[in-house]
């Protein structure tokens, strides 16, 4: 779950690091836990204040463009090529609001049922249901519009 | 690329969207196919193999090739030995700080590491891999693992360190009682004890076993699954659950329950009683179960002969009604999936925390014998 939570929110390399960090902040935290039965919720929260630390902390060190945001990522640089449609579509995953993205990467990424996650996250079922019904039907639009390379991982199905 | 031009014509969350959302109904080919291309970014933490975790009682699991574990065991124990003698003729050992292992710290008394006595200036030093830690009747110790946890050993404790880091921390608690915070990630962290293998599921709890093997858990926080030889018990916080060697875990139960309750679950679960007592055990345990008791009356529904079984669904259903999807003939042919949706409705921990652990374990066994 925590994994899922960060790679919803910093780049694929970084997750493994900060999935630590999350770790040992909850532990230094846990005296502020009221109650068990909200760990899942807790720990996820934590989770999302580390992505939120790393974000703040590189923007503090590497100042990016005001025009960044708007600038067209060229396809080549992506990692899409390399490594087939699965990176573009993590991009498109990545680009869908927040609330989705996380929901969805721990569905299609992680690998967890709408039950799993909300048990983990502290959701309810409502909620998890909603977004991931909504977040997909963003996330095909997006796919059917954004024109993905076919490569040889596509190619054999 | 199919990239979806399924429209989903329904807008309602909560139609045509049942594989999205728990991989029931019919499969949605798009959402499988994102599974696979994204499933790549999965976290892929190294597995614990449960077949391969403990006791002898375990064998009869494993394949025959794996098998073979005894012997490259016995040579890795030779060779373990030969080290140590050399070590100790020649009187050279180690530097902890080159090695993986636990910090052993905050001493009372002298704890020991294998033969050395912990004393004097040395009051830290490190646990490793195949080590083992005593505590005498006036000792006490502390370990640390930085990315696993805490864990506080009482005196006369023995435990041995088998394997860390990979993902998977693993320690033995031959007698004794630790207790045991643990912030790894769920399943990664796991104490044989001769009786039943404790896996944390993000949790704090209590763990003793004593000279004969017997053990009990104690959850304070999170929860704990036990397991062995498909018996499995789930102690979520609050809850304490008995285990027996030959047998495996008991059946949780909440320490405030009545005492006929738990004088009755400990012989329906350790003693081998004959079929009038043992129905007669379950018709106490039944009779005195108060509502949060719904946590033990689960745990013997794949217990007990289908006449008993009939009897726990009943009662069962009184304390905690079952989900509207669970029928009764469901649960009395053991359905694994109503099971699991009832356990849900005691408004303890998510059961499919447990399962998709469990996936992950069988998924790493498989690999074990494809290999």
């Amino acid at each position: 779950m925590v994994h899922g939570v960060l790679l919803a929110k910093v780049p694929v390399g970084d997750v493994d690091d900060l999935v630590q960090d999350v770790f040992v902040r909850a532990l230094r935290r846990l005296s502020t836990l009221r109650g068990n039965r909200s760990f899942g919720a807790w720990l996820a929260a934590i989770a999302r204040n580390v992505a939120h630390d790393y974000h703040r902390q590189s923007v503090t060190a590497e100042p990016l463009p005001e025009d960044t945001a708007n600038e067209e990522i060229p396809r080549g640089t992506t990692g899409a090529d390399q490594d087939g449609p699965s990176t573009a579509i993590l991009e498109a995953v990545m680009s869908l609001p927040e609330t989705y993205r996380e929901t969805l990467v721990l569905r299609l990424v992680e690998g967890m049922t709408g039950p799993e996650i909300a048990a983990r996250t502290g959701m309810t079922h409502g909620s998890v249901r909603v977004n991931l019904h909504r977040g997909m039907e963003q996330l095909r639009a997006k796919l059917s519009a954004i024109p993905i390379r076919v490569g040889p991982e596509q190619e054999k199905s | 690329m199919d990239t979806g031009n399924h429209k989903i014509e329904d807008k309602s969350p909560i139609k045509n969207d049942d594989y999205l959302w728990d991989r029931s109904g019919e499969p949605d080919p798009e959402v499988q196919r994102l599974e696979t291309l994204l499933g790549r970014f999965r976290h892929d933490s190294p597995i614990p193999v449960f077949p391969l975790i403990v006791s002898e009682q375990r064998w009869a699991f494993v394949p025959s090739r794996l098998r073979l574990f005894p012997i490259l065991a016995t040579a890795a124990v030779s060779i373990a030995a030969i080290v140590t003698v050399t070590f100790v003729v020649h009187g050279t050992r180690p530097s902890s700080n080159t090695l993986a292992g636990w910090h052993v710290s905050d001493l009372q008394g002298n704890p020991r590491i294998g033969k050395k006595t912990i004393s004097g200036k040395e009051r830290e030093r490190l646990l490793g891999i195949g080590q083992m830690l005593e505590t005498d009747s006036q000792s006490r110790a502390s370990l640390q693992a930085e990315g696993t946890g805490k864990i506080e050993v009482d005196p006369s404790t023995r435990l041995r360190l088998l394997s860390m880091g990979s993902g998977l921390n693993r320690i033995a608690l031959d007698r004794g009682t630790i207790h045991a915070f643990i912030w790894a990630p769920p399943g990664q962290f796991v104490v044989d004890t001769p009786s039943a293998v404790a896996v944390d599921l993000g949790c704090a709890y209590t763990l003793q076993v004593d000279d004969s093997g017997a053990g009990m858990v104690r959850t304070s926080l999170g929860w704990v699954g036990f397991k062995l030889n498909g018996h499995e018990s789930f102690i979520p916080a609050g809850a304490a659950c008995a285990t027996r060697p030959k047998v495996g875990p008991g059946t949780p139960y909440f320490e405030d329950a009545s005492a006929e309750f738990r004088s009755a679950l400990a012989r329906f679960d350790f003693e081998d009683a004959a079929s009038q007592q043992r129905a007669h055990d379950v018709a106490i345990v039944l009779s005195e179960a108060r509502t949060r008791d719904a946590l033990t009356l689960w745990h013997p529904l794949a217990r007990v002969d289908d006449q008993q079984r009939t009897l726990v669904y009943d009662r069962l259903s009184q304390l905690v009604p079952p989900p509207a999807t669970v029928t009764k003939e469901g649960i009395l042919r053991l359905d694994q999936s109503m099971l699991d949706l009832w356990w849900n409705e005691l408004g303890f921990d998510d059961i499919s925390v447990w399962r998709h652990w469990e996936r992950v374990w069988d998924g790493g066994a498989k690999t074990v014998r494809e290999k």
